[in-house]
């Protein structure tokens, strides 16, 4: 087994030029300086609204979109500066999963050829070879049995088994970092477990580390291992899930937490409390901590002059807010 | 006990259909289902996608497509049957000032071209001949109410967040003084916060206004947030219908129950876990009770042969399951 972390990001910025006619007038910063870790056989959560940044974030770590700066290290290598070429044979070891089941297949195409195609575009095993491959990945995904399948088209599917068909061309070519970017958002909850619990199967027999990309903190309690809260470009709050969850420090966290209900007939005579205003432009941010013109926290002279670094608290806990200073221990 | 209901009620839906036909066949959308909204209470319908709670909203306020193959049964709204109106009495008597409805994903329904203002009053331009100036000041009083700006009525709806959209989506929903009000996913397109303060705003108007809902959703932690009954919908019938505060804590249907086991809590540790199998076919159903191939209480001679009634569970509470009548006997 290698040594390290299997992906590791170092202050990486992911911006988007915003131009009028010929000249560049400013940038949209999708991600503005995230250093995370995804380690090996883990699955982490990354958590925000729209806006936040984090797909940009989830399709950097592909290199389906390339960085404005900063690293990111898969198994020690820096993809962020690598050649289209050399990319291509890191990608093999990379797969995603999509929202929109109903999107991300080529309703053309047969179930067996969606599935085999990475096989094929990678020049992966002869004919028979690759029927083997498909009709295994099939059965993985629990489609069975694989050859009643194989022939379908996606419209002949149901939701749920077209995201397994997603799944099985994710993981057809054994990879060892999959991206999962909303997939069982599009699904009904009767199901939506039963996709992820999917994930954590393949992850234990295959050694596949994931990362959740969300805006749901209910499965995201459920379904990983560390969690990462983003705001507004930047990671807020990161560490084990079930720790953040139960303890959220940055008020951001605490606030999301509060807007979401649980079922529960008591639910209608109260009243949530949400913080007021809106997510940030990303064009022009505010200055100092972002999530400040929302904060009920906000200290004046502080919050809004310099950001706040990600904090280290031990265990794993890591917090961008000023509050934590003194728990920190005033680095 | 229900918040603000005095127990009359406003609309009672009795053996409701509404078929679609299709080319691969007749789709049973909505297959003899009968319930009531009581005045001043929400009434949450849910279910999954298919199970027909938003076809149950397009047939009580009859918009319907082209295809539809059967629409029979009885729905009385305000003491009218609504069944038997010709398409002008049901314009004047029922969609203005009858029943409103809040559409999903009707942020992007908008025209882009007319001011939000004149968007909110164009009901009781058109339909009440109430006089343009009057009319955009009741427009600004609902854009107020619903805690937007008023001089949000002068602003295009590209200049509004999808929050703010929503919500002038609720005060033209709410300009004509409706008695009933059909929120079909009202918040589904927007982020958590958004929908919470969305959530907020429904529960004030409500308390505020006495205002009486039906609330659709697929979400039943959503659901909770509004339901004083609550109606589980599967396969275009009824499974359950029963007070809140009994179906949540004491389901008596078994698809009621493992649903509400397959939602994550948040709040305390109950690992979810899934209803194996996928919905009905809905134009090829499962004989007898619909959801008995994905039950783990299945009794075979019985569930799969003959389609349960709604038995009494207790009080109000109803559901549509073999198990509740041996008990009965018993």
């Amino acid at each position: 087994m290698p040594e390290g972390p299997l992906i590791r990001t170092e202050d990486l910025r992911v911006y988007f030029p915003v131009r009028k006619l010929f000249r560049t007038i400013g940038h949209v910063r999708a991600v503005d300086g995230v250093s995370l870790v995804v380690n090996r056989n883990e699955t982490v959560a990354l958590v925000g609204e729209s806006g936040s940044g984090k797909t940009t974030f989830g399709r950097a770590l592909l290199g389906l979109v390339r960085p404005t700066s900063g690293r990111i290290l898969f198994d020690g290598t820096d993809i962020a500066s690598m050649g289209e070429k050399e990319l291509r044979l890191i990608r093999r070891r990379m797969g995603i999963v999509f929202q929109d089941p109903y999107a991300s297949l080529n309703p053309t195409f047969t179930v067996y050829r969606i599935v085999e195609e990475p096989l094929v575009v990678n020049k992966i095993g002869t004919k028979e070879e690759r029927r083997e491959m498909v009709m295994k990945a099939l059965e993985e995904v629990k489609l069975t049995p694989p050859e009643f399948f194989a022939s379908k088209y996606p419209h002949m599917l149901s939701g749920g088994q077209r995201q397994r068909v997603a799944i099985a061309r994710a993981i057809i070519t054994r990879p060892a970092f999959v991206v999962a970017d909303e997939p069982v958002s599009m699904l009904d909850a009767s199901i939506r477990v039963e996709i992820l619990l999917l994930f954590r199967e393949i992850q234990k027999r295959h050694g596949v580390s994931f990362l959740y990309i969300t805006h749901d903190l209910a499965t995201a309690k459920y379904f990983s291992d560390r969690i990462a809260i983003m705001y507004a470009g930047k990671v807020v709050e990161e560490g084990p899930t079930r720790a953040v969850l139960s303890e959220p420090l940055h008020p951001y966290t605490q606030a999301l937490i509060e807007a979401i209900p649980d079922p529960d007939p008591m639910n209608r005579f109260k009243m949530r409390e949400v913080v007021p205003g809106q997510p940030p432009s990303l064009l022009n941010p505010p200055s100092g901590c972002r999530f400040h013109p929302r904060c009920p926290y906000f200290m004046k002279g502080k919050c809004e002059v310099a950001e706040p670094p990600l904090y280290d608290l031990g265990d794993g806990r890591k917090v961008a807010c000023y509050l934590m200073e003194e728990r920190a221990g005033n680095p | 006990m229900n918040s603000g209901s005095d127990g009359s009620e406003l609309l009672v839906v009795r053996d409701l259909f509404l078929h679609f036909s299709t080319r691969r066949g007749i789709v049973r959308a909505v297959d003899g289902i009968s319930f009531s909204v009581r005045k001043g209470e929400t009434l949450a319908i849910v279910g999954e996608s298919g199970s027909g709670k938003s076809s149950t909203a397009l047939g009580i306020i009859r918009i319907l497509p082209r295809n539809v193959a059967r629409f029979t049964g009885s729905i009385v709204f305000d003491g009218m049957e609504l069944m038997r109106m010709s398409e002008e009495e049901f314009r004047t008597k029922v969609r203005v000032g009858g029943i409103s409805m809040v559409f999903q994903g009707a942020m992007n329904s908008l025209n882009p071209v007319l001011r939000v203002g004149f968007q909110v009053a164009e009901s009781l331009i058109v339909n009440l001949r109430v006089p343009k100036e009057e009319a955009l000041r009741r427009a600004e009083e609902m854009l107020e109410l619903v805690g937007l700006d008023r001089s949000v009525a002068q602003r295009y709806p590209h200049e509004l967040s999808g929050g703010m959209k929503q919500r002038a989506l609720i005060a033209m929903a709410l300009v004509t003084n409706p008695k009933l009000v059909i929120l079909d996913e009202p918040t589904s397109a927007l982020d958590v916060m958004t929908q919470a303060n969305i959530m907020n705003l429904l529960k004030r108007l409500k308390r505020e206004l006495g205002l009486t809902y039906i609330f659709i959703t697929h979400d039943l932690a959503l659901a909770s947030e509004l339901a004083d009954r609550v109606a589980v919908m599967y396969g275009g019938r009824i499974a359950e219908l029963g007070p809140a505060d009994e179906v949540y804590p004491r389901p008596r249907h078994p698809y009621t129950k493992l649903l509400i086991e397959s939602v994550p809590f948040l709040r305390y540790d109950k690992p979810p876990t899934f209803i194996p199998g996928t919905p009905p076919d809905l134009i090829d159903p499962p004989s007898g009770c619909r959801f008995h191939p994905r039950c783990p209480y299945f009794m075979k001679g019985k569930c799969d042969v003959a389609e349960p009634p709604m038995f009494r569970a207790d009080g109000d509470h109803w559901a549509s399951c073999w198990l509740l009548e041996e008990r009965r006997d018993a």
